[in-house]
């Protein structure tokens, strides 16, 4: 259901920042590592170039640019290809609402926002040198290509080297005494190839500062998952990589979290021109799955396919996120950043599934695998709140609205993580404000721990002011579940639905037998079905009495 | 008479109807937890760990890994075991209540539902016993004084790391063996 498009993009850009903060907060455990590509997965190789037999490739090389170069003498045209995605751009105008986004300009609740942040954030562009805002944007050497054509697992970029991967190695994170070794840019460059789930997952495994962190349907897991976690990907059933469905050309993904495709009204066909979104379950399912052939009671299977006209797939599909047990963060609170240890120092608490409780940097935070998703109505249209539009901060500020009804035809019921936060918010002039956290500079907030020296900082970076006043205002996010479907027999039963507490229990606007009715219809209708049982049986009684007396 | 002998048959069925109904949730306990699945586990563990009496930590069971590795999904369920020799001893010195180690080592479950909300379920040891004698009734009369203590939870505590290796159970689904304490 997942529009494709839409989910690639974002996948894409997010998958920078994710990848950057997964590097630095969370390196993935051994045994969430994706596995080794077997010698026969090789062999069958569909490729018919080997990039080690080329002469550009033949050489050492100092830099990521370099090998950019050395690529784009034969892919000529592929960076003026990257240069118009969202994945290089990181800046999206939705054509409906007019809003301009993409993470260069919305302000989210996890990270917060890149201003002042590239270096950082920048990780997960699929770039090089991204450091401030004088970067550029039309330079084809500063196009990324080993971080989604890397074959080899070896490539990694680090969070504060503005897209770089190391050169050299690295103690990583600084003072850590971990040693990130420098990338083998000749033998990367003489292995790349498709895209993979790992290439994608480097990024968009990992946004919002770590592991499963941001979106709760995707997560290392993915990497390599089992049949339970993923019927498409898993290499148990029909190991699907993200471009399996997110059927790219011109090195545009399709899928995008700005713009989903909440209710396919059409589908891509093979030798047919179209702006259909491959990545929706439709795509390949149709809209009436349930009654292909092979549906064993074709009545049940008619009634399931009614279901699809009011529900996505993923509603009954996905019963639950973040299933890989890989803990997807809930809860982001700012307010309470800052505490230092009695040395004065920053300090992390885990809890029992070894996620942080609480960190100096970022403040409260609460984790959990196997999440019931919430449900809405949805139709596509998001709405963002953005920098500089007044909040109340005596209400929950959602950082994006996801619009849908029961009556508008044009949505569906929809399974969304909703994750909330508290986060910085100028007093005076009732809008969302941007810290500087990463850096060392007297202004960084992770260096310093001084909000209102950090919020000055990060607002200059936009030329926006800051009153100097602050406070921390509750906010929602929400995100699409559509990733992790489960095997069929794994979906929701009925009564998982159609029942008093069911999962649909706040969803409006229709009804729902199970959960929907009124008591006094519900008692008159008992007792109408009683004493009609009765007056036959009666009636029934009295027949046989008046046949036997009249015999 | 006939009046009389009806109704002290009638009060018997009554009863039994009545007992068969409320069986289940006198044999078994269930709550819900202010944490979530590892941390209730942890919580729940260390109380183990700190309740003396010679109990100790014996395994802990996830089937929901075993189903995980067959395909298919359940939502999580943990089993802490635990056990103390203080108590399984003189059960298992009894060749009349011998049989009564299936029910050990002492389990506490620890499971999610689908309201997203995660619950403890244990056995009621005490009126359990009490079914089979005065030897087993005092122990397991004993035996749930102590559970009482597994489940009492002080959040002011700093959540505790979930013990993982213990002997008896990986953790991931199915494990048996030799723990401790039994």
């Amino acid at each position: 259901m997942l529009n494709c498009r839409t989910l690639s993009s974002l996948m894409l850009a997010f998958g920078a920042t994710l990848a950057v903060t997964a590097a630095w907060a969370t390196s993935p455990p051994a045994s969430q590592a994706p596995a080794a590509k077997p010698a026969e997965e090789a062999k069958r190789s569909t490729s018919t170039a080997d990039h080690s037999k080329f002469k550009e490739l033949q050489r050492s090389f100092t830099s990521g640019p370099e090998v950019t170069r050395a690529c784009l003498t034969c892919h000529t045209e592929a960076a003026k290809q990257v240069h118009r995605t969202k994945h290089w751009t990181w800046e999206f105008l939705n054509p409906e609402s007019g809003q301009r986004l993409g993470k260069k300009n919305i302000i989210n609740n996890f990270c917060t926002a890149i201003p002042s942040n590239y270096a950082f954030c920048t990780a997960c562009h699929v770039g090089y040198g991204w450091k401030d805002q004088n970067f550029d944007f039309k330079s084809q050497a500063n196009v990324d290509c080993l971080v989604c054509h890397d074959t080899t697992d070896k490539y990694r970029k680090l969070p504060g080297w503005a897209g770089h991967p190391p050169y050299r190695d690295t103690e990583f994170p600084p003072h850590s005494g971990k040693i990130v070794k420098a990338v083998d840019l000749k033998t990367i460059a003489q292995n790349v190839g498709k895209t993979s789930r790992e290439t994608c997952g480097s990024c968009h495994f990992y946004g919002g500062g770590g592991d499963g962190v941001k979106h709760g349907d995707m997560d290392s897991s993915l990497a390599n998952p089992g049949k339970y976690l993923d019927v498409h990907m898993s290499p148990e059933t029909h190991n699907f990589t993200c471009g399996t469905c997110h059927v790219t050309s011109s090195h545009d993904v399709p899928g995008s979290r700005y713009t989903p495709t909440a209710v396919t009204r059409a589908v891509p066909m093979r030798g047919k021109e179209s702006d259909a979104n491959p990545a929706t379950c439709e795509a390949c399912h149709t809209d009436r799955p349930h009654s292909l052939k092979g549906a064993e009671v074709k009545e049940h299977a008619a009634k399931l396919d009614d279901h699809t006209v009011k529900l996505a797939c993923q509603t009954c599909h996905i019963p639950q996120f973040a299933r890989g047990h890989v803990p997807t963060k809930l809860l982001w609170d700012w307010s309470t950043a800052g505490k230092l240890d009695k040395d004065g120092k920053p300090f992390v608490v885990l809890g029992s599934n070894k996620r942080p409780l609480y960190d100096s940097k970022k403040g409260d935070a609460r984790y959990d695998t196997h999440v019931i998703p919430e449900y809405i109505w949805f139709n596509g249209m998001v709405n963002y709140t953005l920098r500089g539009e007044k909040l109340d901060p005596d209400k929950v500020v959602k950082i994006n609205s996801f619009e849908g009804s029961p009556t508008d035809g044009k949505s569906k019921i929809w399974p969304v993580k909703v994750f909330h936060g508290k986060q910085p918010y100028d007093k005076q002039s009732l809008s969302l404000l941007i810290p500087h956290t990463f850096g060392t500079d007297e202004y960084a907030f992770w260096k310093h721990f001084d909000w209102p020296k950090a919020l000055e900082a990060g607002m200059k970076a936009v030329d926006e002011n800051f009153s100097g006043e602050y406070g921390f205002v509750a906010t929602e996010m929400t995100w699409p579940i559509t990733h992790m479907v489960a095997p069929k027999d794994d979906a929701l039963r009925c009564t998982q639905c159609h029942s008093k507490f069911g999962r649909l229990q706040a969803v409006q606007g229709i009804y729902m037998p199970g959960r929907d009715g009124n008591r006094v219809l519900s008692f008159l209708g008992g007792w109408a079905a009683l004493l009609a049982l009765i007056g036959v049986l009666v009636h029934g009684a009295l027949r046989i009495w008046s046949n036997r007396k009249g015999g | 008479m006939w009046k009389v002998i009806g109704g002290f048959v009638g009060g018997i069925v009554l009863t039994g109807v009545v007992g068969w109904l409320m069986m289940p949730s006198m044999m078994f306990t269930e709550r819900e937890s202010p944490f979530d699945m590892e941390e209730t586990v942890a919580r729940i563990q260390q109380n183990v760990q700190e309740t003396g009496n010679g109990w100790e930590l014996s395994g802990l069971r996830n089937p929901a890994r075993a189903i995980q590795r067959d395909g298919g999904n359940v939502l999580p369920v943990m089993m802490v075991e635990a056990c103390s020799t203080k108590y399984s001893k003189p059960i298992l010195n009894d060749d009349s209540v011998r049989f009564l180690s299936i029910l050990m080592p002492c389990k506490i479950t620890v499971y999610k539902k689908n309201n997203g909300k995660v619950y403890i379920g244990t056995m009621n040891a005490g009126l359990m016993g009490k079914m089979f004698g005065p030897l087993v009734g005092e122990v397991m009369g004993e035996v749930a004084k102590d559970q009482v203590n597994f489940v009492k939870f002080d959040p002011s505590k700093p959540a505790p790391k979930m013990i993982e290796g213990v002997p008896g159970g990986d953790g991931k689904g199915g494990a048996a063996g030799g723990g401790r304490g039994c």
